[in-house]
């Protein structure tokens, strides 16, 4: 395969900072722009808990600078970018004295897990199918088959949610228990180890989320598989493969698989954002102890703290998952391998 | 250029007898190759020649099997060295493929899969009819050698195709045509893609790699030219019908078919400028052909029998034959006449 240019690699990690570097500053600008004080919001809410809270006021001063909320806003600014750097992403202030970076340790694992295994499957899936949508040689039941299971591409993925617990967690049981649970990700009363047991429960409760997701993207990955395919074929090269005569399941994959994806690919690095996006409405269905929950909880609670820390591990996560497949692309592609003048 | 052998051979290694290919339209079919029949001797060098949209590459890929949709072959028999091609089965006609007919394609630019090195899809062909190689040093040498007898350096092995010079990628096509020593290769506008110095030099390899492998070659082109200094034999087409096929000295000294003539007559000359003269009259819709000679609407000569009856292939000597009613013993005094004419114009 080719190699890639140092200066490809530095071009690359100069978008990746960048990218980090505007996620940070529209994410301490946002949350400040909403109404509200997140500590009269905290008090309000001890308030309708716990009826009177004595010397509210104090409290609210001495939070306020506990936090640093009284400081001038571009003071605040680069103690927050100072802080970014170094990964302290600053207490949750709903969960006090828990750090986000403490919260985000335990459900970004969770997150990566699903939003990877999910994107495999149906990168992995989408493409086949639109390969074998447009490959001459595929039966004719199947070419039936693929486009009917791709009109649930039109569904928002968190509504696809509801009808999947609401077939596979309720409607479909066996010996009186639903074929698959409704919440969670691995089964109650379960501590995380590296135990098979621990491991088979969370694929078992992984399974409907994923599938979630799997099902309404993979259509669209397996018409533009399928575009590309049929791009490929009027190419010059197909032509001599098949006078070349050469085996129809290596033409396929060697000569039209191979080229068409790799627009796909690139398609795959865009679409990343959006895609760890929509998986956070899926977690919240699940009740899924992934980022998606934790950034709903800092949302409901006004914590400007998780909110920041959450959405900033997140945009890293993606612009990382971007980088590589960059990276990976002068590997796949022998024509990007020059390139980088 | 080195003297040509002559190939004077009277075994046919290829065999096209009546092949009719149409294109299905919504307005019905084109009729692209309308009945061509001809042989091809071993050793043999055949030029196929003609206007754009003649049925010179539909006639190519119609041997080949690889007419692509929606063209079909309507009937007709290609028989290569005996076999029948058109009867072959799927799995048969792959293992034909390249060892039978191959092929060195028009646009060489585009012909190479951009992700495989270029030793790999020389390496593919010869393991999908060969079976896998577990010799690689000797297969690596085998390489090395087709590099050699089409003047490629043996850099290139490892190299991808948008690395290389369009002349280089054409002869790669080359070294990958007669990788298995096909019985025919058929080289479709293989050099239209290059400049003119190019074109020559890979014109040049094409024949010799053809002589020392002993193979048989169809040449497609448009370049009367180039094609007189390559060719053993030149077969002219005509909106779908081969009208003339004759020796290469034949065709240019002494060009039988009003067409052939109009063609040879517009080959620019430095000595004079003329008209272009081929523009001259209609060309037929190709759903609809003329009845009678389809060359009719557009020659000097015709008259109404060239309306009434379509004129067989006429052999006029040892091959070379015309398909024109001039040629016809009882219509000797008009050959004589039009000969004439064509003499004081």
């Amino acid at each position: 395969m080719g190699s890639f240019s140092l200066n490809y690699l530095l071009r690359r990690l100069l978008v990746f900072f960048l990218t980090v570097w505007v996620a940070a500053t529209l994410i301490f600008i946002i949350p400040r722009l909403a109404p509200g004080d997140p500590i009269q919001a905290m008090i309000a809410r001890m308030t309708q808990f716990e009826g009177y809270v004595e010397n509210a006021d104090l409290i609210i001063e001495a939070w306020r600078k506990r936090f640093g909320l009284d400081d001038p806003i571009h003071v605040q600014y680069l103690r927050f970018l100072g802080n970014t750097l170094r990964l302290d992403l600053g207490y949750s202030m709903a969960n006090f004295p828990a750090t986000v970076y403490e919260l985000v340790g335990r459900a970004l694992p969770w997150t990566i897990g699903l939003v990877g295994i999910a994107t495999i499957i149906f990168f992995t899936v989408g493409n086949l199918c639109g390969a074998l949508l447009a490959w001459y040689r595929t039966p004719r039941w199947l070419k039936v088959m693929i486009p009917i299971s791709m009109t649930f591409t039109s569904v928002p993925p968190a509504l696809f949610s509801l009808l999947l617990v609401y077939i596979f967690g309720f409607l479909i049981k066996i010996n009186e228990r639903p074929l698959f649970p409704q919440v969670g990700a691995y089964a109650r009363g379960m501590t995380p180890e590296f135990t098979l047991e621990f491991f088979s429960s969370v694929l078992y409760h992984g399974f409907l989320p994923a599938m979630s997701i799997v099902l309404v993207t993979f259509g669209f990955w397996a018409l533009g598989m399928r575009g590309m395919m049929v791009t490929i074929e009027g190419e010059d090269y197909m032509i001599l493969a098949q006078a070349k005569g050469l085996k129809p399941f290596y033409v396929l994959y060697r000569y039209m698989i191979r080229n068409a994806i790799l627009p796909q690919m690139t398609a795959l690095a865009v679409s990343i954002g959006t895609l760890i996006n929509g998986s956070v409405l899926v977690e919240i269905m699940f009740v899924y102890n992934g980022m998606g929950s934790l950034i709903y909880s800092g949302i409901a609670n006004q914590d400007f703290g998780l909110i920041q820390g959450t959405s900033f591990i997140l945009i890293v996560t993606s612009a990382l998952a971007v980088l590589i497949i960059d990276l990976t692309y002068p590997l796949i592609d022998p024509r990007i391998s020059l390139e980088g003048r | 250029m080195a003297e040509q052998k002559r190939y004077d051979s009277d075994r046919v290694v290829l065999n096209v007898d009546n092949l009719r290919i149409h294109y299905a339209t919504p307005q019905g079919d084109v009729i692209a190759v309308s009945d061509i029949s001809f042989k091809l001797y071993e050793g043999e060098t055949l030029g196929l020649v003609g206007e754009s949209g003649c049925g010179k590459s539909t006639t190519a890929y119609g041997i080949l099997q690889l007419v692509q949709p929606p063209g079909y072959i309507v009937h007709g028999s290609i028989e290569v060295d005996g076999t029948e091609v058109l009867n072959l089965e799927e799995e048969e006609l792959r293992k034909f493929r390249w060892t039978g007919l191959s092929l060195i394609p028009q646009g060489a630019m585009n012909s190479l899969n951009p992700t495989m090195r270029v030793k790999d899809q020389i390496i593919d062909v010869i393991e999908s009819h060969e079976g896998k190689q577990n010799d690689k040093e000797a297969l690596r040498e085998r390489i090395f050698e087709l590099f050699q007898n089409v003047g490629l350096p043996n850099r290139i092995y490892n190299m991808y195709p948008h690395e290389l010079s369009g002349g280089m990628k054409q002869r790669v096509c080359i070294a990958m045509g007669v990788a298995l020593h096909p019985t025919v290769v058929i080289a479709d506008e293989a050099t239209s893609a290059l400049d003119v110095v190019v074109q020559r030099i890979v014109a040049q390899t094409l024949v010799k790699v053809k002589d020392e492998i002993g193979v048989s070659l169809i040449v497609i082109g448009h370049d009367m030219g180039l094609l007189a200094q390559i060719v053993d034999r030149i077969a002219v087409m005509y909106a779908g019908k081969m009208v003339e096929i004759a020796p290469v000295e034949n065709v240019y000294a002494n060009p039988l078919h009003p067409y052939t003539q109009l063609l040879i007559d517009s080959i620019p000359s430095i000595k004079e400028r003329k008209p272009l003269k081929i523009t001259e009259g209609i060309t037929h819709d190709p759903r609809n052909p003329p009845s009678g000679c389809i060359f009719r609407l557009r020659c000097p000569f015709a008259w109404e029998h060239c309306a009434e009856v379509e004129p067989p292939p006429i052999t006029v000597e040892n091959k070379h034959d015309v398909a024109c009613h001039l040629y016809d013993e009882q219509f000797e005094e008009r050959r004589t006449n039009a000969l004439a004419t064509l003499a004081n114009p």
